[in-house]
């Protein structure tokens, strides 16, 4: 196996030792940065997302492999700002006003980051204000809505109202999930996608990343 | 005969006259259900047939500001969720006991209304509930992602954790088995909407021999088990059988298959919950709610189930939906308020 294919299997494997070792390795053997991040990361976050998918990996799993992607991250992210490698987008999300539910919308966020997106992490609690001050001052290509609750859901679409308000809807697509979220909600109030899991979130979010163009 | 009849002939296997019913509401539901049962206390007014003893959530200091301290040292932030409100901090903020002192399990609070709970409500099926009886207890004191993440990085530290907590909860129960009750109502989230958390590799290395051991404590007492498990558990209902769980609950129709399990189960494991929570009560009309229930009463009078909205109702749901649920179970045929 090559060290990018190691560095691959050490983030499935969730071993974040040894992928901060790999991605060091990949760096002094002079490799591309872009390269191990797609390759190595990327590659490696896709495969858990298939994983989670197919019932094969669950929660545990795909938290200590997104904290070796994330770690092995951290050492190639100068690099990657040193020769110019952007994330494939910028994502604002955050869980809905009144819910304090927050592991969900942590993996959709780590999910997000597993597929090269620069996400802004809005916390739980966001109002509708939150997220138009946030759009505004990140100029995100995405906003990512989370409601574990039934009560808390309806602000989603006080969501897309505001943004319609602010004049902010064109310039953002919105993607929501959760519990009581169905594919009808998220079709009734206007969103632009719904998944109904982390690892569809970020397959959903790279499609319409494409749309955007 | 009696409601604690009724509900022993459910879980004996035996066809009720009726399907006896047990529903839970959250705080905002019950103020606004209430002023439509005039002075009548809601717990006369709904007729239950699952008498609750002891605390689901346990006993808490109120440290102002909406936040309140449970008998473990877990601050609860209550501003938003007012029912049992959502972690502050981490207790344990690293994977050791060493530091960390369980709280007395036989603190008088948890028993000291049994007696006369029973004795104004004799005719119900008495249950002592525990709450947050091992994987819920663990996260609040670890941290979710933490726990998670410490079945990979600290297996050690996850298995003295959880046998802490059963040494807790059996001590618990013990005293409560002293008192005339029915049951031990277990409540412990394992699901997510869809699957396990966890997953059933690590639920059963790791929970299943604890559960087995809280189980046997129980039916060594001679009594009924009871388990609430939000989500998408159903692929655990033969483990949970083989280490006997008479009653699961919530029965969440978005996430499993309700007719078919009834039918599945029946005779080996009854379910308490199944009217849908996430879609029917806060969303449907007075016709869907009434056709819901009166679809699960009809499933139900065979045996083998205890109506109940699937989850606490919440504030969400008009008065409306909840009154006609209630009218309907309270109407039935076989029926009469004693």
């Amino acid at each position: 196996m090559s060290i990018i294919d190691d560095l691959r299997q050490s983030v499935i494997d969730g071993d974040m030792n040894i992928a901060q070792e790999l991605v060091q390795r990949t760096l002094t053997e002079n490799m591309p940065p872009e390269q191990i991040l797609k390759d190595g990361l990327i590659s490696a976050m896709a495969e858990v997302g298939r994983r989670f998918e197919c019932g094969e990996f669950f929660v545990p799993e795909m938290l200590i492999s997104a904290r070796a992607m994330k770690s092995g991250l951290a050492l190639l992210r100068p690099y990657l700002t040193a020769t110019n490698v952007h994330a494939v987008g910028k994502v604002v999300i955050g869980t809905m006003q009144g819910d304090l539910h927050d592991i969900g919308k942590n993996l959709v966020g780590m999910m997000l980051e597993g597929a090269g997106f620069e996400v802004v992490d809005l916390g739980v609690d966001v109002s509708p204000d939150k997220y138009v001050v946030a759009i505004k001052e990140h100029r995100p290509d995405l906003v990512a809505c989370s409601a574990l609750i039934t009560t808390t859901m309806p602000y989603m679409k006080n969501v897309i109202l505001s943004l319609k308000d602010a004049g902010l809807r064109d310039r953002v697509k919105v993607i929501i999930g959760g519990a009581p979220v169905t594919e009808k909600y998220a079709a009734d109030i206007g969103a632009d996608g719904y998944a109904p899991d982390a690892a569809s979130a970020a397959l959903c979010a790279k499609e319409l990343i494409l749309k955007k163009g | 005969m009696t409601k604690r009849e009724i509900i022993r002939m459910v879980l004996d296997g035996r066809k009720p006259p009726y399907v006896p019913w047990s529903c839970g509401f959250t705080k905002e539901a019950r103020e606004k259900l209430q002023p439509y049962f005039a002075e009548v206390d809601l717990e006369v007014a709904l007729q239950n047939h699952l008498l609750k003893l002891g605390s689901d959530v346990g006993f808490f200091t109120n440290l102002g500001n909406n936040r309140l301290q449970d008998v473990f040292g877990v601050v609860w932030d209550r501003s938003i969720d007012k029912d049992i409100g959502n972690v502050e901090g981490c207790m344990l903020s690293e994977p050791t006991l060493e530091h960390y002192t369980f709280p007395d399990p036989l603190d008088q609070r948890f028993f000291a209304d049994i007696p006369k709970r029973i004795a104004k409500y004799g005719d119900r099926f008495r249950v002592f509930q525990i709450g947050f009886s091992l994987y819920e207890r663990a996260w609040t004191l670890r941290g979710m992602q933490n726990l998670l993440m410490d079945f990979y990085d600290h297996p050690r530290f996850v298995q003295e954790l959880f046998q802490t907590i059963a040494d807790y909860n059996i001590a618990q129960l013990k005293e409560a088995l002293k008192y005339d009750i029915d049951a031990v109502y277990f409540g412990d989230d394992w699901g997510q909407q869809h699957g396990l958390q966890m997953g059933p590799k690590l639920w059963r290395k790791f929970i299943y021999p604890v559960l087995e051991r809280m189980y046997r404590a129980v039916h060594e007492g001679g009594r009924y088990i009871f388990i609430h498990s939000c989500g998408d558990v159903d692929e655990l209902f033969d483990d949970l059988i083989a280490i006997g769980v008479n009653c699961f609950n919530p029965f969440q129709p978005e996430v499993m298959d309700v007719p078919t399990l009834l039918r599945k189960y029946r005779g080996r494991l009854i379910f308490h919950g199944g009217l849908s929570t996430q879609k029917i009560l806060p969303y449907g009309t007075l016709e869907d709610v009434r056709a819901e229930t009166l679809r699960l009463l009809e499933m139900g009078r065979a045996g083998g189930y205890i109506f109940a909205p699937a989850h606490d109702v919440e504030g969400d749901v008009s008065h409306e939906n909840m009154l006609a649920f209630i009218e309907l179970i309270q109407g039935q045929p076989g029926y009469c308020d004693n």
